[in-house]
């Protein structure tokens, strides 16, 4: 008896359950059927960091992208469409990113896909693309195994890398190799896949050059550090003359302001922070660069500069920026603007929207874009253009401070190219 | 009572016909909630029949997710992968139920809490295994092989949503005749009156042991489901924060219902992928909603439908 | 060895400050569990709200340092009156997961809330003038704002010592968290009694947020990253022990120190090991009765 009723009352609870789902989906469908046709404008999906430690980056690729569409819709848009822009958060997480892009292709529409801040999201991204069907232009993720390994080695096509990417961190290397004071290099680094691409090609540059440099310590600060003083403190113990750090925006202000306040630039002879060009860490240092507080020993390299290089183009592109949202670009703003304009470039040339036509079109293509002449390598789609490394100084012609002393080494001797050795991904 | 069957029936059969009239997006939604349901509902025979709340629940989530990624990373096979994918999760309930079920109240949810967080913790930092901060990724949906008779390539969503649909429905089954056994009933007393089950000379914590294991099976299918849906598997889902989802949608749905979780999976996902086609901030509603829930609806959805609702249409 | 020495020596202080982010944080934890019986898992949430109001009072108007960090605690602790009138007062007899998940939505909405006023960037004041430069220790710099950290912590402690045991208030609150019932009888009201240690708990929470902030970055989220390692240390503590969570701050803090110089890889591991040892071996805590 007891056993019917209990029964009876699973089969109540699942029936209910089963109305709420059957509607619940069924009000979906409504809305969802109307979202796609065939010819309406062109939809491009993009994503990055907009929240946490890291947003500005999401919000430069948004402000980026918004600006090239608005110039390119103002003169008729491509192929005579209007383009559309969606921008989602990827909190910088691989099922989040692999998530949005999904339901940026097959619920949203989108035609073409960019952005991605991270490297480990852009290798849970990459592997998804094919079965979209889509093209995904990165604007930030730097690990060199995006473009090495999933389009030269497994030939993932629809994989386009618009940035520069982690060669440009071990710009270090060259940029050192000739100070023979600077022999004991201590790494403070990203407990994920950057952090340890960007030590070890380093190492491995540089010991090129000068087999006399020795490693003398590393310190793994993960995700989300917020007090780096036991990172520091554990690496100043060994004593270095150099230090190599990765963590970026507000984690790469907070370790360099931790790092005056635990007197490191009294100590050593140079500071690389990898990519302290850019714009939002050069803004939360200003106060100390004024200050001189870093005593003209840190160095810093970016993907982009918008002091370099000097172009009409680049010219056009700062003033349109700094006029539309009253800030200095930064290097994923940059991207994401010479993504919109690759695309454009892409589809005209194809003549269609079609993934595979549109990605033959761009393979070898040369794009004249803010950064300098980008060409976009057949092997594996990573756009090859030089970016200098340089002091930071404080300069009185920008309200914030700048990269100065600029080291100027063409792209091509320092990206690495097909076929491709492996770099070690682990510490 | 014929009615109640013939809509149970309905249901079943709509979710079987879903990939006929509904797009990519909806399919890869229902495998979510689908996936949830299963994690909740094994939750819920510790919560809400054995009456003990663990907080580490992700962590044989995480642990049966990167189990059947690393088959899958190896060998081919879906199967296989759900299959390692769910002993491995049962096998590390087990081991570490043996110490977490010694307590009750909130130092078993603060063991199990800890033991998720370690498992978080090697999840994250042991790079060689796990792949570290940036997870497992390039996983294959690799195709449905028994050896010699058949195999079917999972890559078309619908294919992968029939998979799961198939195993959940079949795993509730089961866990509906667990739960409607003697066993269940003992739980049951268990969590009313340990020391009334304890005089009839049963061993109340082997049978916690039993439920715990079980769970963590529940817990395990669920994450196996995850890795050949995403492609990818990261730490996150070994996070505490991610402990709490099951607790979530148990609460939101009713932990005195076999339905309670299923219902509460469906609510969650559908109140998060409306608010969040509006604002970005939809976490800010989900719990204004949590928190109106506990104060005033403490039975959950399911009681209240059940017991407000229906009776009005009875009439 | 010598070397190693001052290494480890060096690497304690520096885990020393951090503990101390982590006591005033799992001290108002431990007070709330024992008096109220409730485990606040949005405690996490008014240490961020801390060191967002201070943000915006010191970085953001310029006001003095000291006064922004008063006026945080001030609104802190407003919220705090808030919540436990209108919510946390009705959970104190329902069952514990009910409990838990009430304050974890709490957290999803704090951590909301603060990207809506404040927007999701992380934000970093200026220093303090007074308060840069460093002694030399060991022959390596250590930051005053350090030492000044260490000594507030430890400040904090002796003050909540002496409340605790010398004032008639702090008796009030011991005989409450020994035996509710009793103390009713006795005339103490309870209602009140509890709004009270639920607003000073915030207001210390709030503390560690707000002393955090010249050094430490302000965004969503840092409580929800401290909440875990406060609830480690009110376990190892012992849970509703206030001495035993100074010790638990500690020990987790100094380990986590040590392990960037020793043992990277299981940093986080080893403190759910501690954590889930005391459980096994010592349930009621290092410190308990």
């Amino acid at each position: 008896m007891a056993k019917k009723i209990t029964r009876r009352k699973f089969l109540r609870d699942t029936v209910i359950g089963g109305i709420v789902l059957g509607s619940g989906l069924g009000g979906y469908r409504i809305t969802y059927g109307q979202t796609k046709k065939p010819a309406g404008p062109i939809k491009i999906g993009g994503q990055g960091a907009i929240s946490g430690a890291h947003a500005d980056y999401g919000w430069q690729m948004m402000a980026g992208a918004t600006l090239a569409i608005e110039e390119i819709n103002a003169k008729g848009g491509i192929l005579k469409r209007k383009l559309e822009l969606k921008f989602m958060d990827e909190e910088l997480k691989p099922a989040t990113a692999v998530k949005n892009a999904r339901y940026l292709v097959t619920d949203w529409g989108a035609d073409f896909l960019f952005g991605i801040d991270s490297s480990g999201s852009a290798m849970a991204v990459g592997p998804v693309l094919p079965e979209l069907d889509r093209l995904c232009f990165f604007c930030h993720a730097a690990t060199h195994r995006l473009t090495e390994e999933l389009v030269a080695g497994k030939g993932i096509k629809q994989v386009f890398r618009m940035v520069a990417p982690v060669y440009q961190d071990a710009l270090a290397a060259w940029v050192f190799k000739d100070s023979p004071e600077i022999k004991r290099w201590a790494g403070i680094n990203c407990d994920y896949e950057y952090g340890y691409v960007a030590w070890n090609l380093f190492k491995e540059n540089i010991k090129k050059f000068r087999p006399d440099v020795e490693f003398v310590a590393a310190a793994w600060a993960p995700f989300w550090t917020m007090d780096f003083s036991s990172h520091i403190s554990a690496v100043m113990a060994e004593k270095p003359d150099a230090i190599f750090a990765t963590p970026w925006a507000g984690e790469g202000v907070m370790l360099l302001r931790q790092a005056l306040m635990l007197g490191v630039f009294e100590k050593i002879q140079a500071w690389w922070q990898c990519m302290g060009g850019s714009v939002d860490l050069l803004e939360g240092i200003s106060r100390e660069v004024a200050a001189d507080k870093f005593k003209g020993k840190l160095w810093a390299t970016a993907r982009y500069i918008h002091n370099y290089p000097d172009t009409p183009e680049n010219k056009a592109f700062v003033s349109a920026f700094r006029k539309r949202w009253g800030k200095f670009p930064n290097y994923s703003a940059e991207a994401s603007y010479s993504t919109i304009y690759a695309i454009k470039a892409g589809a005209e040339k194809a003549k269609t929207l079609e993934t595979s036509k549109v990605a033959e079109a761009l393979e070898g293509m040369e794009l004249k874009t803010p950064a300098g002449t980008r060409l976009i390598r057949k092997e594996d789609h990573q756009a090859i253009y030089t970016v200098p490394g340089g002091k930071v100084t404080h300069s009185p012609d920008y309200p914030i401070p700048v990269l100065g002393d600029l080291k100027i080494i063409p792209a091509k001797e320092y990206f690495r190219h097909p076929p491709f050795t492996p770099v070690a991904a682990t510490k | 009572m014929k009615l109640k069957y013939f809509l149970l029936g309905a249901l079943i059969l709509f979710l079987f016909i879903l990939p006929i009239f509904s797009g990519k997006y909806i399919l890869y939604m229902t495998i979510h909630i689908l996936l949830l349901s299963v994690f909740a509902l094994g939750f819920n025979l510790l919560l809400g029949y054995t009456g003990l709340l663990s907080f580490g629940q992700a962590g044989f989530f995480a642990i049966g997710a990167y189990a059947c990624a690393k088959i899958l990373l190896v060998t081919p096979s879906l199967l296989l992968g759900t299959i390692v994918g769910v002993i491995s999760g049962g096998v590390a309930a087990l081991l570490l139920g043996y110490l977490c079920v010694r307590h009750t109240r909130i130092y078993f949810s603060m063991l199990t809490l800890s033991f998720g967080m370690m498992i978080y913790s090697l999840a994250w930092k042991w790079r060689e295994v796990t792949g570290g901060d940036d997870g497992l990724v390039g996983i294959p949906r690799a195709p449905f092989k028994i050896p010699g008779i058949l195999s079917i390539n999972m890559n078309p969503m619908e294919n992968y949503y029939y998979y799961v649909l198939v195993i959940s429905l079949l795993s509730i089954y089961v866990l509906y005749r667990i739960v409607h056994s003697p066993f269940g009933l003992t739980l049951k007393g268990i969590r009313d009156s340990e020391n009334r089950v304890a005089y009839a000379g049963i061993s109340v914590r082997n049978y916690r042991l039993l439920s715990f294991t079980i769970a963590g099976l529940y817990a395990g299918l669920a994450g196996s489901f995850l890795p050949p849906l995403e492609n990818t598997v990261t730490p996150p889902i070994a996070h505490w924060t991610h402990s709490a989802e099951p607790v979530m949608v148990t609460l939101l749905g009713g932990i005195h219902t076999f339905s309670g979780p299923m219902v509460g999976s469906i609510i969650f996902y559908i109140i998060k992928d409306i608010i969040v086609r509006y604002t970005q901030f939809w976490l800010v509603w989900f719990g204004a909603i949590i928190v109106f829930l506990v104060l005033l609806f403490r039975g959950g959805v399911v009681i209240f439908l059940t017991e407000r609702i229906w009776p009005l249409f009875k009439r | 060895m010598g070397n190693m020495l001052e290494k480890l020596l060096f690497q304690t202080l520096i885990g020393l400050s951090f503990s101390m982010y982590l006591w005033l944080l799992a001290a108002g934890l431990t007070l709330v569990f024992g008096v109220l019986g409730v485990l606040n898992f949005a405690h996490g949430s008014l240490f961020m709200l801390g060191a967002y109001a201070t943000f915006t009072f010191y970085g953001k108007i310029g006001l003095n340092f000291w006064l922004s960090i008063f006026l945080s605690l001030l609104c802190v602790g407003g919220i705090g009156l808030i919540l436990e009138c209108l919510f946390f007062r009705r959970i104190y007899h329902i069952d514990l997961p009910y409990q838990l998940i009430l304050t974890f939505g709490f957290i999803l909405i704090f951590d909301d809330l603060v990207k809506i006023v404040w927007g999701g960037v992380a934000m970093i004041p200026p220093m303090p003038r007074f308060f840069e430069g460093s002694l030399n220790i060991l022959g390596r710099p250590f930051p005053y704002y350090n030492i000044f950290i260490i000594f507030a912590g430890i400040f904090v402690a002796l003050l909540l010592w002496f409340v605790l045991e010398k004032t008639w208030w702090g008796r009030t609150i011991r005989a409450s968290a020994s035996d509710r019932e009793m103390a009713s009888a006795i005339g103490i009201n309870i209602p009140i009694l509890f709004t009270n240690v639920f607003v000073f708990a915030a207001m210390l929470a709030a503390l560690g947020g707000a002393l955090g902030t010249p050094v430490r970055v302000v965004a969503p989220g840092i409580g929800t990253s401290m909440i875990i390692q406060a609830f480690v240390i009110t376990v190892i503590g012992g849970l509703g022990n206030l001495k035993g969570a100074f010790v638990g701050a500690l020990i987790v803090g100094i380990l986590t120190s040590y392990g960037i110089l020793l043992f990277p890889i299981f940093e986080l591991f080893i403190i759910f090991v501690v954590m889930a040892f005391v459980l096994l071996v010592k349930p009621e805590g290092l410190f308990g009765k």
